[in-house]
């Protein structure tokens, strides 16, 4: 009997055997977008669009060999890194239209890439992060 | 939509130690890196017991790689910006999926011949070709 209930605590505490987590609706990642600065406010204000509610800036600078920034467009070095929590729900629309902005815009070459979100703790804080408004409205009701 | 693999290596450095970061890092075939700045914090117990000062202002530098080149840029980091060297700088990668906006690899030298990415052999195929 204490073997089976360790079994099931060690489930729900490390997920089920395939190693995946056991919460599998919308996992959430960090994307995290580079751009130069002035243009930090236009790229949070778009990836805002995407269902993402919290999103932090950090103000850095590039490295890139003159030659290769002047050719990718970047002739700025100031940059802003920007870290948006996204569900996997949105994520291809977000990337597929970052992409076309990065091509298009002028003076707004940047790149993007995601990290997975391996755990997160509090429904709340996943709710929030995930925007998931129809949990909270049944909550509410 | 990128159809390489890609690492983002994150290195911790003294202030003022990013160039070497960055030059060790684009000798490994790194290409461009973002450097941000930190500051660091140490338990202030364990800092006076052994009598070692911790410099609180970092810089944090975020090179995008291949995840091919990852192990070389690593070592790179390691060996001229380590624990070690006055740099005292800490590295560590993470896998990221979904890379958007990075150019190919076209980088022309000063003769207007472009420079070909290095390729660079992990360690285990070294050792296999010197036995």
């Amino acid at each position: 009997m204490a073997e089976i209930k360790k079994s099931s605590i060690a489930r729900r505490l490390y997920g089920r055997s395939n190693g995946r987590s056991r919460v599998s609706m919308n996992r959430l990642k960090i994307l995290v977008t580079v751009v130069n600065r002035p243009k930090a406010d236009f790229y949070m204000d778009h990836i805002q669009s995407f269902g993402v509610n919290m999103q932090m800036v950090v103000f850095g600078h590039g490295t890139a060999p003159r030659e290769i920034a002047t050719a990718m467009g970047l002739a700025d070095s100031e940059r802003a890194v920007i870290f948006s929590v996204i569900g996997e729900n949105n994520l291809r629309a977000a990337l597929d239209s970052l992409d076309e902005k990065f091509n298009t815009i002028a003076g707004g070459k940047g790149i993007a890439y995601t990290i997975p979100m391996s755990s997160i703790i509090g429904k709340s804080i996943f709710n929030f992060l995930s925007d998931n408004r129809d949990a909270v409205r049944r909550n509410e009701a | 939509m990128s159809a390489f693999n890609h690492e983002v290596i994150f290195c911790i450095v003294n202030t003022g130690f990013s160039e070497t970061v960055m030059e060790a890092a684009k000798d490994a075939g790194a290409r461009g890196g973002t450097i941000l700045n930190a500051r660091g914090t140490a338990n202030k117990e364990a800092e006076s017991f052994f009598h070692i000062a911790i410099q609180p202002e970092k810089e944090i530098v975020m090179i995008l790689v291949d995840s091919k080149i990852k192990d070389a840029v690593l070592h790179a980091l390691y060996q001229k910006a380590g624990l070690d060297t006055m740099g005292r700088g800490i590295a560590f990668s993470l896998p990221v999926e979904d890379v958007v906006g990075l150019t190919p690899w076209k980088a022309v030298d000063m003769d207007g011949k472009t420079i070909k990415m290095p390729i660079f052999k992990k360690p285990s195929e070294t050792t296999e070709e010197t036995k």
